[in-house]
């Protein structure tokens, strides 16, 4: 039990960006896009590419980032152009990469070397030291991360962003583009996969053409953990989003570490994911029920409303 | 302000479930003018709606506004000339977004959106003083998700978002239809000062004939996709509710159950 935290940390914490942005997808824009399992390991595969071929860790992070938020501007196009659901231009764009990664990788997996990553300078301190300041590392990256896409959201255009989601024929009428909304936000969110890679394939130290699969799924796991905990209730408390986003991601993590410390094979893990999503959602349904009914009888809760405070839209 | 050039609007075209949705409609309505339009199911009134907010492309003819021709502008293009009220009193909010976010979003129609805060102390007064002009008590309610409000409420919000950012037309699309009878009137008054207050031109698409002849300086009446009554001044005034259901049947279309319901 020893390294549950710092484990469960540094497995997390990696994945707060690419569960964000598919938080902004399913939620904001109500739409499911594969393509996140794709650009996720296309990310890792460029950082680990271009670092194992010298470059500094800057450039091996912005061009995965690029990268990934391209694929997410391709599967847009394919649903502008060619009207395929999001959902179906997200899967072709998730197969179609899995060979254009491992083309990239050369082989299924890659390890990184010794020097230039943005863990190396750690190398030789002891592990708990190590680990912590890995912790930290990752820490900041999710905390810059969340805090730039809690501002966009407050902004003008994810004012707009959000808007589309929940009423697209309103935001329309108020002169928002629905297109550049989607393209917006499929960029945004494989961008965001894309940075999640090449933090992944830095802290574990090697590539893997599998990393990405399975991601949308986990990330909607995390979603609904992060709701469960959070209760963010509508897109205007992106206070609340944030922290639903971060408090689901490092839970749904804590799970699967969990599982194997209880002794579970990694091969389990799939199978566990499953089951997490599926309390998820049954928690989801059942849980305010169970509430409510538990409340019945002490004094009735004012709803939500006159009192509400304007702080997390201000 | 806003003309309409030999307007053709065909769905379907070419298929056995082609329908001629709009025949050659020749309409100019100026600033200023407020115009009310009643017809049967099927006149065309919708067709009309969608053509002007630039939801439906004409199969032939032209859109202008104020000169300018707006035909193959898409509907988000023309927001900023052409502000929207529905018919559904729940379909011109984002019900999951605050009562300060919805009044941003219409705050920036038809200017680029920038990078910046989308609602700030500054602009929270500016909507306090805005809601407060409705009476509802509203400008104490700004963080409050739209979702708690009452059909009558969001739609007179719906009002309010429509007269902000000095839109040339305002486009009514029978936004009277699903209220209560008091919160009509009071949806209608709202929307008679803000056609003052704008000077803009203004299309009320109505099912009340009696709305139809009381508001407004002009009448339309639409038939098959044509405009085939148009009055104005003393003609229109003359009018009663019974005289307009016979001339809308003269025309040859029954008129529904619920225009005569509401006389």
């Amino acid at each position: 039990m020893r390294y549950l935290l710092t484990d469960t940390l540094i497995a997390g914490l990696p994945l707060v960006p690419v569960v964000m942005g598919i938080y902004l997808v399913i939620r904001i824009r109500q739409d499911f896009d594969l393509t996140v399992d794709g650009s996720l390991t296309l990310g890792g595969a460029l950082a680990a590419v271009l670092l194992n071929h010298g470059a500094g860790v800057p450039l091996a992070m912005l061009v995965a980032v690029a990268g990934a938020a391209a694929a997410g501007l391709v599967t847009t196009g394919l649903h502008l152009m060619f009207r395929i659901p999001v959902i179906l231009a997200g899967l072709v764009m998730s197969i179609g990469m899995t060979t254009l990664n491992l083309r990239l990788l050369g082989r299924p997996s890659i390890s990184l070397g010794d020097g230039g990553t943005l863990f190396s300078g750690l190398a030789g301190l002891a592990p708990d030291v190590r680990d912590w300041l890995t912790v930290a590392i990752l820490a900041a990256f999710a905390g810059v991360f969340l805090a730039a896409v809690g501002y966009l959201l407050l902004t003008e255009i994810g004012l707009a962003l959000r808007a589309t989601g929940v009423n697209a024929r309103m935001a329309r009428a108020q002169g928002v583009d629905d297109r550049r909304s989607l393209a917006l936000c499929l960029a945004l969110a494989n961008a965001s996969a894309g940075l999640s890679g090449a933090l992944i394939v830095q802290s574990q130290g090697f590539a893997d053409s599998g990393t990405g699969t399975g991601t949308l799924l986990a990330g909607v796991g995390a979603v609904m953990l992060g709701e469960l905990i959070t209760r963010p209730g509508g897109a205007s408390r992106v206070g609340r989003v944030i922290v639903a986003v971060l408090a689901g991601t490092l839970v749904y993590r804590l799970v699967l570490v969990g599982a194997l410390r209880a002794g579970l094979q990694a091969t389990d893990l799939a199978g566990i994911t499953a089951l997490t999503l599926v309390a998820a959602v049954a928690l989801n349904r059942y849980l305010p029920e169970l509430g409510r009914s538990l409340r019945r009888g002490s004094p009735a809760r004012r709803p939500r409303g006159a009192a509400a405070t304007v702080k997390e839209v201000g | 302000m806003l003309r309409l050039d030999g307007v053709r609007l065909v769905h379907n075209a070419g298929t056995p479930t082609e329908v001629v949705a709009l025949d050659h409609v020749d309409l100019e309505i100026p600033a200023g003018q407020f115009v009310t339009v009643v017809g049967s199911n099927g006149a065309g009134k919708s067709s009309l709606v969608g053509v002007v907010a630039g939801t439906h492309r004409p199969s032939r003819g032209r859109v202008l506004l104020d000169g300018r021709d707006v035909t193959r502008l898409p509907d988000h293009a023309r927001a900023a000339a052409v502000a929207r009220v529905f018919d559904d009193p729940l379909a011109g909010t984002a019900p999951g977004l605050s009562l300060a976010d919805n009044l941003a979003l219409a705050g920036a129609r038809g200017r680029r959106r920038r990078l910046l805060p989308a609602v700030t102390r500054g602009r929270q007064a500016g909507m306090r003083a805005d809601l407060a002009m409705l009476g509802l008590g509203l400008e104490h309610r700004l963080a409050d998700p739209v979702a708690l409000l009452s059909a009558g409420q969001r739609q007179s919000v719906t009002m309010l978002m429509a007269g902000l950012r000095r839109p040339r037309l305002l486009l009514l699309d029978e936004h009277l239809a699903a209220l209560d009878p008091r919160t009509r009137d009071r949806v209608l008054d709202l929307t008679l000062r803000t056609h003052e207050r704008l000077g803009c031109a203004s299309l009320m698409i109505t099912h009340s004939m009696r709305h139809a002849i009381e508001v407004g300086d002009r009448l339309l009446v639409m038939a098959r996709g044509r405009v085939v009554y148009d009055v104005a001044g003393p003609e229109k005034a003359a009018l009663t509710p019974a005289g307009l259901v016979d001339i809308i049947a003269g025309l040859g279309d029954a008129p529904s159950d619920r225009q005569l319901l509401a006389g």
